[in-house]
């Protein structure tokens, strides 16, 4: 180990030698180090990423196809579309039944009280505060709805990506209409829950898009938009009582003329509801199923004439499309309130097509009338969104609206005949006398009574009750009649708090929230 | 070879010497003691019994000298002298042992960072599986948890607090040169020593990566002399304990009917319950009792090392086997290792050596914490009144599938015309806990590959310059498997196809993944050391590359028509259906230059710089390299002349060092650019100027020892501030639904005292040692950004101001106890749905209305307080160890208790709900026990509890058998039997399971258990 203590010359040589081959070595390994590491290093350091997709990677002819169908994505009904079970965000499933159906005090959370889901039992009493999961959910889904829209409009109307990717332009014009209406559905919603939300046209490249957005448009402006939307759409979506004779889920022309009667229903622009349901009604499109449960039915699903929007629900399918809140009603979600139960005419047979409290089960909804997809996440039935009856009422209300005292009552007739006529879901026949027509009146209010138990009755848990209540301004005094603490505030639910905190208060709260 | 050359010189004037080196006091042999010639070069080391043998000149002078003890000159007494009998006696002021601080080694007397170093020999006795489990309460302010006690699950170890919020904070662990994220492969026996760098002065060498501080661990390896064998083998029983008391089925059955009268007031005559508790079917089933078995360990060892001056070799296997606690074998973890480390010195100035270990490991993972499906948390909720099994006379019965499900399955089918019913049922729909056990199968393997080659080059006939190059590899293939089995009672929903299956796991289905994942470190450094009088200085100068690539692929099928193991591959599921697969890669590059001073004056004034340069790939080009600096500095006092009377300070040391440390683990692949799904969806965007997160840890520090270095004592003082804090930010949900971008904001401190004292006396033939560590430490958010002002987690909160992670809730005031309190407390609004009984919770604002506005913080779950406490002695043939260890300050949210006394649904409760509020003034404490929500849906400090605690780890008792039958010494082989006790009694006033874990909602976790080991060890 140690060096001989006093070594000749031959050792000194040696050792001379030995040094030399050290140095040599050292430079060897200095220069390898040099070559291999510095040099390889660098480039490892600016490879192009692997294993991702960045705003590097160009779209493709079945990406742009497919962002259409994504955008539609968020009308469902399937589970856990954003996130992974994110019940403390709202998100597990799209949460109309929450924020319509249990507000509106027709619905309860479960059939038994327990402390699951608390924060659904807040829209029972109305103590509904900036934190609350199900109006953060309702926001992601409509937002998440119109990024989705944002992101296919840009692709479709950027001609030159569609001339690159060899997009049928056909094709192109029908999918932008599909979008568009999308967009303006999204943001309906979004107005009727929140008020004035920001307005956002397209899809965001960066933080600092982001907070040029954070402003809350007014709602008149965001309805220009949605109205202009409608508009474009209908000239792109071609006639047909459905557009598409395989995927017959996409948005027809029908569901662009009753959107836009809708739109014009909660803006009180009533000869505008009967001019467009008057053009509708004129496509000969739709009419009333003879069975009131048709509709629901998911063994008639596309082969019935009443639905006009539908969300579709599809079994085994890659990604899931099923109907997860099959699966919530499985654990003994949903159930109605008795106020609603008792709101029923005597044997009504719409009631146990609603649901059946006895074996405590919501047909219109599973889609069933047996219980079959009771705690399916993946079930085949379709969620409602605009049916004929529904139309229907809104002539009706128009036409009161307008003076039109005949036509309102010949419309909710029509609607209350198919219901008399419907078998019992025993299948049986309904006894006679129930559901009499109304009778001729003059009396508005009278028969905007009808209408408001009509609408109850007919539409119940179709997510339509709560809108109406509120723009009928009935909501506070019929609404605190059942216990519930509805305040003039609560015309409008508050925006949550996540967006005034991420957005440093630049989206302001609704008053007293 | 030069002994050779030398005899031959001298050949005339030689003899042969025989010689043997002891311990003056224990008579223990040493090894490994050098011999040399005074005024020569000549010299050797003695060997594995003490003894040596050289060829010395007659009439010389031998130098005998040995680390830690006072070295001796010996003048040999002519040519007659051919034997010699040294006796050293230890000095215990001279002790200096050199530590491993890194890239290269320091004299513990020179050290200027808070450096902690640990001698695995004295924590022989800890028999845990896991390294990291064998530092837990050894060192001040590393925290080391065990969050479960599942054969195989992982330990957490935190240096000085949480120091980030979002990115890791795990320690850098670098293994003889080698970084890893993991030390829980390595066979804790083939461990010589571990050190941890606990501040910015020795860290600082690794820059990047070392902001959770940097644990430094050297493997043993071969010593020049004779061969030795050491093989050592134990078993051990584990046996659960502290478990809390259930409702048994008749109490449960009151409970109910109870919740259901609450629940349901005036209709007790139309209870449900009250006609079912005379059913003669109720079983009487305690669910905890069925799960828990006593669990098995088995460890072998067998190691054996030696060489020559030329090559030396350390060779080892070990098997480890761990059946744990729960029934069923589908708890178990094997752990084969190999370990081979061979160093050999070419020449005098070319050194090269490797150090390879293989380690396959398999562990049968159990859901062992957490929600779903949550054995633990199944076997607690599962009411008592329905049987393990079902009766073989039960028309559902299945041999294939004994176990009850749904509760009284048959009873409901045949009510309800062959359909289960689910409104008819009245009792919760856990799954069966034992049924779980059996039919979980999921294998975790992995085969790793870790290892080094090093060649070093010495310059100088005092060697002072060495170069040295390593390049080290880490490579784990990773092969996961889960048969999902499917098994339970049919209730009739699920998907039309799979009708009539049971409903767990409805379709089986069979998960596999493999992934390979690669680690490549080529390092290469330059070291220079130099002494000029008084003068020492050293130098080191380095390149580092780190290349990481990580790989994999999966794949699942479903509905295997059979699932029999024979058939449980990809091929044998469903061919047409829900054909799922995946892969892809992910890569990363780092690269750095690093190079350190240190410099001392006459051992007395110590100064150290350092400073890293890393390049990493993870960021955008223009933010890639970032720099990492450090100071420090150290007066050994009692070096000054003016100390040198005072004989009872052995030694003492003032440090000081501040510097900057890193952190960029827990960022995903290319955090700076916008990410797409497969779909064309926007998920995240980017950001180009994301950096490192940055910790600057400043520490003042105190080394003293006294009498003889009989005590020894070290004060420490810390300040981490970690800034940049890597952060998830979420941009506002109206620009659609992203995952965060990960921004540079905020601000968090960590700041705490660590003292470790001890004291050891083997001076006589009772000899024993104490050693205590104590660690202080607080935590606090100095500030996020406006965007974020506050980060909520399920239970927590972190604002800037409170510590991160604080519990935040409803306060709990007490239980409403009447109607007219209600009334008069809750005025602001209608409160109906509130009864007498239910939990009264502060009304903070005081406008009379219970709502998010009255939350507040309910507890930190970062401990104030760690400590840990050492106690050995050793008399003639007999040694004990005992090791406690313990966490003071610490709040913990015990979910479990959430769902088991406060759910509304029909769960077991613990008997603690006995006693529950049922009319004014019973209690004020536990609510009303109801079906409907009384409160406890509200996260509330009710759940947050104390979670201090104390715990008898280890205690140990060992024998020597030479020792006791001195007689035959020479007959019998060298061998210790030993007795250990692991985890023997907890202090706590916790009421979960294991206040060690540290989940911040311990949501029911497999506990570790109490252990009996006894085994031997024996070298030869």
């Amino acid at each position: 180990m140690a060096l001989p203590l006093n070594f000749n010359q031959s050792n000194k040589i040696f050792y001379m030698k030995r040094t030399n081959l050290r140095i040599k070595l050292f430079y060897n390994i200095l220069t390898l180090a040099a070559i291999l590491g510095f040099a390889s290093c660098d480039s490892q350091l600016h490879e192009s990423p692997i294993g991702i997709i960045t705003e590097q990677t160009p779209p493709t002819n079945s990406s742009v196809v497919y962002s259409v169908k994504n955008t539609y994505q968020l009308l469902s009904n399937t589970l856990n579309i954003i996130g992974e079970w994110g019940w403390d965000d709202g998100t597990v499933t799209r949460n109309d039944f929450v924020l319509q159906d249990i507000a509106s005090g027709d619905m309860m959370k479960k059939w038994s009280p327990d402390g699951d889901q608390a924060w659904m039992d807040k829209f029972s009493d109305f103590s509904i505060t900036p934190v609350n999961s199900g109006i953060k959910g309702q926001w992601s889904y409509d937002y998440a709805g119109v990024a989705r829209a944002n992101l296919s409009i840009s692709y479709l109307t950027d001609l030159e990506l569609c001339k690159k990717i060899a997009l049928d332009e056909t094709l192109r014009k029908y999918m932008l209409g599909q979008v568009y209406f999308l967009r303006a559905f999204y943001y309906f919603d979004l107005i009727n829950n929140y008020g004035d939300v920001p307005l956002v046209l397209e899809p965001i490249k960066s933080f600092s898009d982001a907070s040029k957005l954070a402003k809350r448009e007014t709602k008149a402006n965001v309805t220009t938009q949605i109205n202009k939307d409608l508009v474009d759409a209908l000239t792109l979506i071609p006639d047909g009582r459905y557009s598409d004779n395989t995927d017959k889920w996409r948005v027809s022309k029908g569901a662009v003329l009753a959107m836009q009667a809708k739109v014009a229903l909660y803006n009180q622009q009533w000869a505008t509801v009967l001019s467009t349901i008057n053009t509708l009604e004129s496509l000969n499109y739709y009419s009333l199923n003879s069975n009131y449960f048709d509709c629901f039915d998911q063994t008639k699903k596309f082969a019935e004439n009443e639905d006009i929007l539908q969300a579709n629900h599809t079994s085994l399918t890659t990604p899931a499309s099923g109907n997860g809140l099959c699966a919530l009603m499985g654990w003994g979600f949903v159930a109605p309130t008795t106020n609603f139960i008792n709101s029923f005419e005597a044997n009504d047979p719409r009631l146990a097509y609603t649901v059946e409290v006895s074996k405590k089960q919501v047909n219109k909804l599973l889609g069933t009338l047996n219980g079959t997809n009771s705690g399916n996440d993946d079930a085949a039935s379709n969620k409602i969104y605009i049916r004929w009856a529904d139309v229907l009422l809104w002539k009706a209300e128009a036409a009161l609206e307008t003076g039109d005292n005949a036509t309102a009552i010949a419309y909710i007739n029509k609607v209350r005949q198919r219901a008399r006529n419907t078998v019992t879901v025993a299948g049986t026949a309904a006894p006679a006398g129930i559901l009499p027509d109304r009778p001729a009146s003059t009396d508005k209010a009278t028969i905007k009574s009808w209408l408001v138990s009509e609408r109850r009755a007919e539409l119940g848990f179709e997510s339509q009750r709560f809108n109406d209540l509120k723009r009928w301004g009935m909501a506070k005094t019929f609404l605190n009649g059942i216990g519930s603490n509805y305040q003039d505030k609560n015309n409008v639910y508050p925006i949550p708090q996540t967006e005034v905190d991420r957005t440093g208060s630049s989206i302001t709260q609704n008053p007293q929230y | 070879m030069f002994l050779s050359f030398f005899s031959l010189v001298m050949q005339a004037q030689t003899v042969q010497l025989k010689g043997t080196v002891k311990d003056a006091l224990t008579n223990e042999e040493l090894i490994g003691v050098n011999v040399i010639v005074v005024g020569t070069k000549t010299g050797t080391v003695t060997g594995i019994n003490g003894d040596f043998e050289i060829t010395v000149p007659q009439n010389a002078t031998l130098k005998v000298s040995y680390v830690g003890y006072k070295s001796q000159e010996i003048k040999l007494s002519g040519a007659s002298q051919t034997t010699l009998y040294v006796k050293l006696e230890s000095d215990t002021r001279a002790i200096d042992e050199v530590v491993v601080v890194g890239y290269n080694a320091q004299k513990k007397s020179s050290l200027t960072g808070a450096v902690s170093s640990v001698n695995m020999t004295d924590l022989a006795q800890r028999k845990v599986p896991d390294v990291a489990q064998m530092l837990q309460g050894q060192v001040a302010g590393v925290q080391v948890t065990q969050s479960t006690g599942a054969p195989g699950d992982g330990i957490n170890i935190v240096v000085r607090g949480v120091g980030s919020i979002n990115s890791g904070t795990k320690p850098l662990y670098i293994i003889d040169g080698n970084p890893s994220e993991s030390i829980s492969f390595i066979n804790p026996s083939d461990i010589l020593s571990m050190t941890v760098l606990k501040d910015a002065a020795a860290a600082a060498l690794y820059g990047a990566r070392a902001s959770g501080g940097v644990i430094v661990i050297t493997s043993k390896s071969g010593k020049s002399g004779k061969v030795s064998v050491e093989a050592s083998y134990y078993h051990g029983i584990q046996q659960v304990s502290n478990l809390p008391k259930m409702l048994n089925g008749t109490q449960y059955m009151d409970k109910m009917e109870e919740s259901w009268n609450n629940a349901n007031p005036g209709q007790s005559a139309s209870n449900p319950y009250t006609p079912q508790k005379s059913r003669t079917d109720l079983a009487n089933t305690n669910w905890l009792k069925e799960l828990f078995t006593p669990g098995q360990t088995d460890n072998m060892q067998l190691s054996i090392s030696g060489g020559t001056e030329k090559v030396q070799y350390y060779l080892s296997g070990s098997y480890f086997h761990q059946n744990g606690i729960v029934v069923s074998n589908n708890d178990e973890f094997n752990r084969i290792n190999f370990h081979s480390t061979v160093n050999a010195n070419l020449t005098n100035w070319f050194k090269v050596g490797t150090n390879l270990q293989i380690v396959n490991s398999m562990q049968d993972a159990l859901s062992s914490s957490g929600d779903a499906p949550g054995i633990i948390r199944h076997a607690f909720l599962r009411p008592p009144v329905i049987s393990v099994y079902k009766d073989p006379s039960d028309p559902t019965y299945k041999a294939s599938d004994p176990y009850t499900d749904l509760p009284f399955y048959s009873t409901n089918l045949q009510n309800n015309g062959g359909k289960w019913n689910n409104s008819n049922n009245l009792y919760e729909l856990s799954q069966n806990p034992i049924a779980l056990a059996n039919n979980t199968n999921d294998k975790r393997g992995s085969f790793r590959t870790f290892g080094n080659v090093f060649g070093e080059l010495a310059f100088f006939s005092d060697k002072s310059l060495k170069l040295k190059t390593n390049l080290g590899v880490d490579i784990n293939f990773i092969h996961n498997k889960a048969f999902n089995k499917n098994y339970g009672d049919d209730d009739g929903q699920g998907t039309a196809i799979y009708a009539g299956q049971g409903r767990q796991n409805r379709p089986n289905t069979l998960a596999e993944s493999r992934a390979q994942e690669s680690t490549i470190t080529w390092t290469n450094t330059a070291t220079y050391n130099k002494q000029i009088n008084l003068h020492a200085i050293s130098v080191l100068a380095g390149s580092e590359y780190v290349g990481y690539n990580n790989s994999g692929m999966n794949g699942s099928r479903e509905n295997y028509s059979n699932s029999d193991p024979a058939f449980q591959y990809l091929d044998f599921g469903n061919q047409n259906l829900h054909i799922w697969n995946g892969g892809t890669e992910v890569k990363s590059t780092l690269f750095s230059l690093f190079a350190g001073v240190n410099y001392n004056y006459d051992n007395r004034y110590y100064a150290n710089v350092n400073l890293r340069r890393d390049m990493s790939s993870q960021f955008a080009a223009n933010n890639q390299t970032a720099y990492f600096p450090s100071l420090s500095a150290a007066w050994r006092i009692s070096q000054e002349s003016f100390m040198k009377d005072v004989e009872a300070i052995s030694d003492l040391k003032l440090r000081i060092s501040s510097g900057k440390l890193g952190n960029q683990s827990g960022l995903s692949n290319y955090p700076s650019l916008a990410i797409y799904d497969s779909q064309g969806t926007l998920r995240r965007l980017g950001n180009p100027d994301l950096k490192w997160e940055t910790t600057t840890q400043n520490d003042v520090g105190l080394d003293a020892s006294f009498f003889n270095s009989k005590v020894s004592f070290t004060l420490d003082y810390y300040q981490k501030v970690t800034s940049d804090l890597l952060l998830p930010l979420n941009l506002p949900t109206f620009v659609g639904d992203l995952s965060p971008t990960i921004v540079n904001a905020g601000k968090m401190t960590n700041k705490g005292v660590e003292i470790s004292a001890g004291y050891k006396n083997f001076d006589h033939a009772f000899k024993y040692s104490i050693n205590a560590n104590v660690a202080l430490g607080s935590n606090v958010v100095n500030e996020l950004p406006a965007t974020l002002p506050s980060i909520y987690g399920q239970v927590t909160k972190t604002e800037a101001g409170h510590p991160l992670n604080s519990y935040y809730g409803y306060q709990m005031a007490g239980i409403y106890q009447t109607q007219a309190e209600i009334d008069d407390y809750l005025k602001g609004a209608p409160h109906s749905d509130i009864k007498p009984g239910y939990i009264k919770f502060k009304d903070l604002n005081g406008d009379g209305i219970i709502n998010d506005k009255d939350r507040t913080y309910l507890g930190n779950p970062n401990p104030r307080m760690t400590y840990g406490l050492n106690f050995m002695f050793s008399y003639k043939a007999i040694d004990f160890s005992m090791f406690v260890q313990g966490v003071q300050g610490v709040e913990r949210w015990n979910d479990l208790k959430k769902i088991l006394d406060y759910d509304t649904r029909p769960f077991n409760h613990t008997t603690s709900t006995l006693d529950s509020w049922h009319g004014a003034g019973t209690s004020n404490t536990i609510p009303i026990s109801t079906f409907a929500d009384n409160g406890s849906s509200n996260n509330s400090s009710i759940f947050v509890e104390n979670a201090s605690y104390l715990r008898l780890k280890n205690v140990e008792v060992g024998c020597s058998l030479q020792e006791v039958f001195k007689k035959y010494k020479n007959v019998l082989p060298n061998i210790r039997i030993y007795v250990s006790m692991q985890n023997l009694f907890t202090i706590t006033k916790y009421t979960g399971l294991d206040p060690e874990s540290t989940n911040l909602m311990d949501q029911g976790t497999y506990p570790q258990a109490r252990a009996f080991l006894f085994g031997f060890t024996t070298k030869f």
